[in-house]
């Protein structure tokens, strides 16, 4: 009895083993049917379709980018395949090259692929802050302050800090990570996972401690968003202190112009 | 800064001694006695070491020592106080007391902590340029949000924390300051505002469909399980009765001649049909309600009289096996000619 349950047990384990290696293979499968279409392979599909049928299809496929970006979670390849590609994955790097121009010169957005492997994107705005009052009178996101508040305590760090640092730093601006904060809600969570997920921070653990420690670091999202020397400028606003008194913080802001830092983020 | 590094490098060194000499005996332990502190003799020391409540309270202070020093971490790695150096003078008393091994590691343990902190004081010191204060940052920060400080002059003193009033709009005021260093793309939103999609219900809906026909199911089963057994009896009852009925008219019509069995049981339009027939028929036989006899050595079929039911009922038994195959059957209908059925089927009775 013990006996054919633990058989039934194994074979069930290797069946959804099996299955999994297939799901995975499948992925991949499908990941390859349109990442390497050829030239040719996407000539031939577009000769099928009428141009109405692509416009419509970059069109949608806009529209997913722009409404994904409220939350500003990455958008995962495979998912804007499934549900909105569907059929014209054949077509997949046409459909993307229209995509891409229609967010510059209409939306002013540049779509950046900030994991080429896994291909995910993000969306970034290629116009520089107006001066003075912003043109929208949207209201503030104070997650955004939050968030301000934790990247510049990186940067002048250095690029890393320990998480204890950031606790610390937000006890005293009335921030308490244990606690629910009215604006904040759940602060950890929003912290390690939200702003993480956004990729604004990467919450890695520092190996060999125990107890376990975790640091912070800026995530690819906030590399390609956030000026290094705009945080500088507010920092020697705050402390009432040249920028330039920083002498290393100062030198990392003013030798990577943002444009460039994507490769140097991806490689990181 | 300097004087807690030195301070720390002083005592770190003897303080390490003392603890691995512990572990060597009490015997070896004495060789140290000078970071021990003057008058502790032998019996006293005996003393010491039977006493379990003094051996807790120093666990205990040790332990609270570690804690402070963890959870004020960052306001001792500020420049601008000797904190660590209070540390480890209060660790020095409490090691004048230590006996057991366990407290010796505690006291190691807070002697890692504590040379972690002295590690980044040091990098402190490297670095180039200004250096950046957390705590000093959280301070400018707090006066640009509009902390109201006047009110609380004298709590800060004490919890050495500044407290006070934030407004309201706090960290609205560093969201707006701090757009200009973002180049975020802005949130795209639907004029008209976008209709909210509902996931619970149609999830609600299917759970009810599925309880529901279950319920039902579950009540109907018996009942549905009983009529269809009574009414196949019932079909085949009525079904044997209503054979009889041809067969009594037939017997009725025309008396003296026999009714050939097979032309009474054959339905040429359906070999199913002359089955069923057949199945029948052998009702009609084994109740005594009919009886076969042959005639030319043909088998022939005949109602039995009301009168001779009982009679015939209990004298004879006998049992014979009819059969029929689609070949037979075919060849029964060549050879009696049959070209219509005795027995009307019950649908086109109906009709």
């Amino acid at each position: 009895m013990t006996q054919r349950k633990r058989l039934s047990n194994t074979q069930i384990s290797s069946q959804s083993r099996r299955r999994s290696e297939v799901a995975v293979a499948e992925e991949e499968d499908g990941d390859l049917t349109f990442t390497q279409p050829s030239t040719s392979q996407v000539q031939r599909g577009l000769e099928r379709l009428t141009s109405a049928q692509v416009d419509q299809k970059t069109a949608e496929v806009v529209q997913y980018f722009l409404v994904k970006d409220q939350k500003k979670i990455p958008v995962r390849r495979a998912d804007l395949v499934k549900h909105v590609l569907k059929d014209y994955r054949n077509v997949y790097p046409e459909i993307m090259k229209r995509v891409t121009q229609s967010l510059d010169q209409v939306f002013g957005l540049k779509l950046v692929e900030i994991d080429t492997k896994n291909h995910i994107y993000i969306l970034i705005n290629k116009l520089e802050p107006a001066e003075g009052a912003p043109l929208d009178n949207s209201p503030t996101n104070p997650k955004m302050g939050l968030l301000f508040v934790i990247l510049s305590v990186i940067f002048m760090k250095r690029g890393a800090v320990k998480e204890n640092v950031i606790w610390h730093t937000l006890k005293k601006l009335r921030v308490d990570p244990g606690e629910k904060h009215e604006e904040f809600g759940d602060v950890k969570k929003l912290i390690t996972d939200e702003f993480v997920r956004q990729r604004y921070l990467e919450y890695v653990r520092i190996p060999h401690t125990d107890p376990i420690e975790h640091e912070f670091r800026w995530g690819q999202r906030a590399d390609l968003e956030v000026s290094k020397a705009k945080i500088l400028e507010f920092m020697g606003e705050l402390h009432n202190q040249e920028p330039q008194s920083w002498t290393q913080q100062y030198r990392d802001a003013h030798s990577t112009p943002n444009s460039t830092q994507a490769s140097t983020s991806s490689q990181r | 800064m300097k004087r807690a590094r030195s301070s720390e490098a002083d005592e770190e060194t003897p303080r390490q001694n003392g603890s691995s000499g512990r572990r060597r005996g009490v015997q070896q332990h004495r060789g140290n006695e000078d970071d021990e502190g003057p008058g502790l003799g032998a019996a006293n020391l005996q003393d010491d070491d039977i006493d379990p409540s003094l051996r807790r309270e120093i666990r205990s202070k040790y332990r609270d020592l570690i804690n402070s020093v963890q959870q004020n971490r960052e306001d001792m790695l500020s420049p601008s106080n000797n904190k660590l150096t209070e540390v480890l003078e209060e660790a020095n008393k409490l090691f004048q007391d230590v006996r057991e091994a366990r407290e010796a590691a505690l006291d190691a343990q807070l002697l890692v902590v504590a040379t972690d902190l002295g590690k980044e004081k040091a990098s402190q010191l490297f670095s180039e340029g200004a250096a950046f204060d957390p705590t000093a940052f959280a301070e400018h920060l707090l006066s640009f949000m509009g902390l109201n400080r006047l009110e609380d002059e004298e709590e800060e003193l004490q919890n050495g924390a500044v407290d006070g009033y934030l407004p309201q709009d706090a960290w609205h005021r560093v969201a707006k300051r701090a757009e200009s260093c973002f180049k975020t793309a802005p949130a795209f939103h639907y004029m008209m505002g976008s209709f909210h999609a509902e996931p619970p219900p149609p999830k609600q809906r299917i759970e009810r469909q599925r309880k529901v026909p279950g319920k039902e199911a579950k009540r109907m089963m018996p009942t549905q399980l009983k009529k269809m057994e009574e009414s196949h009896q019932e079909a085949t009852e009525k079904e044997v009765e209503r054979i009889l009925g041809f067969l009594k008219g037939y017997h009725q019509d025309d008396p003296s001649t026999p009714i050939s069995y097979y032309e009474f049981v054959i339905d040429p339009n359906s070999f199913s049909r002359t089955i069923e027939n057949m199945f029948h028929t052998s009702f009609l036989i084994r109740d005594g309600l009919a009886r076969m006899y042959l005639d030319d050595k043909l088998p022939c079929i005949a109602p039995v009289e009301e009168g001779e039911v009982e009679a015939g009922g209990s004298a004879s038994r006998k049992q014979c096996i009819t059969s029929i195959s689609l070949k037979t059957w075919k060849e029964l209908i060549d050879a009696f000619d049959i070209s219509d059925t005795l027995i009307q089927p019950l649908n086109t009775q109906n009709e």
